[in-house]
């Protein structure tokens, strides 16, 4: 694509966003997730494969019966309460809370509407699947924090609990990359509204650390063009150090300590015992520990052991690496060595 | 604390700066002076604890641990030498950083104020061990043997986690030294039962408990020698430490709930004893041997009694050097013939008449023979056990007897007896095979003149 097109485009997608994380006026709100979601339909569709286009119709389809679940809620809302700020939203009016966060799920890709998650971010480039996985979250999740004291806690734990547990059984089949990341996605997903409820700053915290893990990991892929399991394998011949990184923050993503990716998931089960939850905060983390299991299977793949080649791969001609890869290992540090500085988070607010 | 912290931390740069030929030996020199460094922890006050700063304590239960983790460093190094020859430098660096975090961390873990440090560092330590056991590790099990022991761990501690913060919530802080005059009793009787069994279980997968040693067997047979020496001396410790520790909130309910649990302990001693019997791999049957050790601690920690915590603290320590000496004699015959099989490599004694003395001496402590520490771990929670319950002789003595049983069996099964005929040709002792029998040796003999420095915390 020509770069000043792409620019327009990566600018109106970042616009959609902005419109939607500072407006407290529904109407506005909504329009920022709709040009967010019409301009990133062409970004989908840079590959010009039929893959792609069925991922951007996918899509497309999702995204709009999200947003017109939204519209409707939004007017549902002005009708009974005759405001439309983001904060005011009744509680007790049970369609409008209800078809709120079946709008908000829809457009995160939480169980039961995740569907879509894994079969888009297959369809896609590596780097449009991590514009998917990352930049999209944060529009939706502004919303939800912004509106955390309406909503049904229940629906939204019961949401959460079947996230994390599709996010983490649905991975356990996967050899494609993309499909993997996107079912870490979902169970991720489901950690961050399970707290939402409770404390939304920790859904930030988890977000946060949520989105360097993956940007980092998709940058690590597409250093090699790494798509599936197998082509992972051969990753110790290329690149040592990638293969060590990629090790690092797997770990990190699936929530072993002492890595920064086990901050989230210890606040959020102290937040959830505080409030009585602890049998969810249980169920949780157990669950949480198939995601590990198919992080660990490309682990295996990738450091651990030496994947059979004949002895030609190891003389293939080696070319300088074309593809930059910015903040990389800044990132890498933030997002599995600060475990220590866990006490920094009673600073925030 | 931090004056042995620190030094450990810093053998990272004296690893990966040091000359190529200065590796081995600055290294094991280095961890030798930390040891030292150590030693004077073992001076203990007898009811109370030495309290370096909110972070990091030591007391008679935490100092005979942490002396035997740091002792253990130089003697994996010294261990690792012969199959690491072959590796690249980078690799062997690597290899070697492994080691150098598993220890940090270690050392963290055993003198740790906070229960949720604890954790942490508990959790810490299953990093370094799955990667020395899955990287370095020499047959394909490794891979299955690497995967068992994460995920047993960490079903067992993730309600750790959750039942730690549950305690902290109520109680109001995990600092172990402000709880151990705090505590109240736990109010229903339901929710207090799954309170002590989310706390339990995590160190019964450790230890480990009959039912949930499926991991430990694989974990110790497919790890090179490092990884099944600090796994057998150090890492099973940790349950038992934890055990110990968390004793304080988990009374009243343990005196009902330790029921099943010890029954399944006096059955599994047993079992896995006779298992032993039946083991044509070397490593295998050293394994399940520290099964059955670990059911015995584990009996004395639920009994929880003056005299078996004495027993349970002094039977760790020894058995710790105990094991690890054993699968350091297991790794001389593995170098040697490539191979665990018993009956590949008989009739040692003929060709390594040295080695067959350290042989015979491993055999005799692991069979409880006085006036060694094991035998001193083994009676007090025999004594003990017996005094709780008449009938628990009649499993301990039959355990002790097939114990005894089993060590001499491997014992002439490798010794003894006619020798097999390609042996011929294999090398003789080194000298640093020999040094590293001796200075597993040395600690347990001294320590039979002075075992209240392992006696732990009832003294």
């Amino acid at each position: 694509m020509k770069l000043p097109i792409l620019t327009i485009i990566m600018t109106t997608i970042f616009t959609g966003t902005m419109l939607t994380m500072i407006s407290s006026h529904w109407l506005l709100i909504w329009i920022g997730l709709e040009i967010n979601m019409l301009s990133i339909i062409p970004i989908l569709t840079k590959n010009q494969k039929p893959r792609s286009t069925e991922a951007a119709t996918k899509y497309f389809l999702t995204q709009a019966t999200a947003s017109m679940l939204l519209m409707f809620t939004i007017v549902f809302n002005a009708m009974h309460s005759g405001q439309w700020t983001t904060t005011n939203i009744d509680p007790n009016n049970m369609i409008v809370s209800l078809t709120m966060i079946i709008a908000l799920t829809m457009k995160l890709g939480m169980t039961p509407f995740h569907f879509w998650v894994p079969e888009v971010t297959q369809g896609v480039s590596l780097m449009t699947g991590m514009l998917l996985l990352t930049w999209q979250k944060l529009a939706p999740i502004s919303i939800m924090m912004q509106m955390f004291t309406s909503i049904n806690p229940i629906i939204l734990l019961l949401i959460a609990l079947m996230s994390v547990l599709v996010g983490g059984w649905g991975g356990l089949n996967q050899t494609q990359l993309r499909k993997i990341l996107a079912y870490s996605s979902i169970a991720h997903m489901g950690w961050m509204m399970a707290i939402l409820t409770f404390c939304p700053s920790l859904t930030m915290l988890n977000l946060l650390i949520y989105l360097m893990l993956t940007i980092i990991m998709f940058t690590m892929l597409n250093m090699n063009t790494n798509m599936t399991t197998l082509t992972l394998s051969n990753l110790w011949n290329k690149s040592p150090t990638i293969t060590m990184m990629i090790l690092i923050s797997l770990l990190s993503l699936g929530g072993l300590p002492p890595l920064t990716g086990f901050l989230p998931k210890w606040i959020i089960i102290q937040e959830l015992t505080k409030n009585n939850n602890i049998a969810m905060a249980t169920v949780m983390a157990i669950m949480a520990l198939l995601n590990l299991y198919f992080y660990m299977r490309l682990i295996y793949s990738t450091s651990l052991t030496l994947f059979p080649t004949p002895n030609n791969i190891k003389m293939k001609w080696q070319f300088q690496p074309k593809k930059r890869s910015l903040f990389l290992s800044p990132l890498i540090i933030l997002s599995t060595l600060t475990l220590p500085l866990s006490p920094v988070l009673s600073t925030l607010n | 604390m931090l004056k042995i912290i620190i030094p450990t931390i810093m053998l990272f740069p004296v690893i990966w700066y040091s000359n190529n030929t200065m590796i081995w030996i600055n290294m094991t020199s280095y961890s030798l002076m930390i040891n030292l460094m150590t030693l004077p922890l073992l001076n203990q006050a007898g009811n109370n604890s030495n309290n370096f700063s909110l972070t990091f304590f030591s007391d008679s239960l935490s100092s005979p641990l942490l002396m035997l983790t740091v002792w253990l460093l130089p003697l994996m190094i010294m261990a690792s030498q012969h199959h690491l020859m072959k590796e690249s430098l980078t690799r062997k660096k690597l290899y070697l950083s492994m080691l150098i975090s598993l220890q940090m961390f270690l050392i963290m873990t055993f003198s740790a104020t906070e229960l949720i440090l604890f954790y942490i560092l508990f959790e810490a330590t299953l990093i370094p061990t799955l990667i020395i056991i899955t990287r370095w590790g020499n047959q394909t099990e490794r891979l299955n043997a690497g995967l068992y022991f994460l995920f047993y761990t960490l079903i067992g501690s993730l309600p750790l986690l959750v039942a730690l913060i549950y305690v902290q919530i109520s109680l109001g802080s995990l600092n172990y030294l402000v709880m151990n005059f705090w505590f109240q009793d736990t109010s229903s009787p339901w929710s207090s039962n799954l309170l002590w069994l989310a706390c339990i279980m995590a160190f019964m997968v450790k230890m480990p408990l009959y039912g949930l040693h499926l991991w430990l067997p694989k974990a110790h047979v497919e790890a090179p020698i490092a990884g099944s020496m600090v796994l057998a001396a150090v890492l099973l410790k940790l349950g038992g430490y934890g055990m110990l520790r968390l004793t304080i909130i988990l009374n009243p309910m343990t005196k009902i709930m330790a029921y099943p649990f010890i029954m399944l302990c006096l059955w599994g001693m047993i079992m896995t004893s006779s298992i032993c019997l039946r083991q044509t791999d070397l490593k295998s049957l050293i394994a399940y041997s520290s099964v059955s050790h670990m059911a015995l601690v584990i009996v004395a920690i639920l009994m929880q009694t003056p005299w078996s915590f004495m027993g349970a603290t002094a039977l760790m320590i020894a058995h710790g050097l105990t094991s690890s000496m054993l699968f350091c004699l297991a790794n001389s015959n593995y170098e040697r013939i490539h191979s665990r099989t018993m009956l590949l490599a008989r009739g040692l004694q003929a060709f390594l008449p040295l080695m067959a003395t350290w042989w015979l001496l491993a055999s005799l402590t692991n069979l409880a023979l006085p006036p060694f520490i094991n035998l001193i771990g083994e009676l007090f929670v025999i004594m003990a056990s017996f005094s709780w319950s008449n009938i628990t002789i009649a499993m301990t003595g039959l355990n002790m007897l097939i114990t005894a049983l089993y060590s001499l069996y491997m014992l002439t099964m490798t010794q003894r007896g006619k020798f097999t005929y390609h042996i011929h040709n294999i090398k003789p002792s080194y000298t640093r095979e020999n040094t590293l029998m001796s200075m597993h040796m040395l600690p347990l003999i001294m320590l039979t003149f002075n075992p209240k420095i392992i006696m732990g915390l009832t003294y």
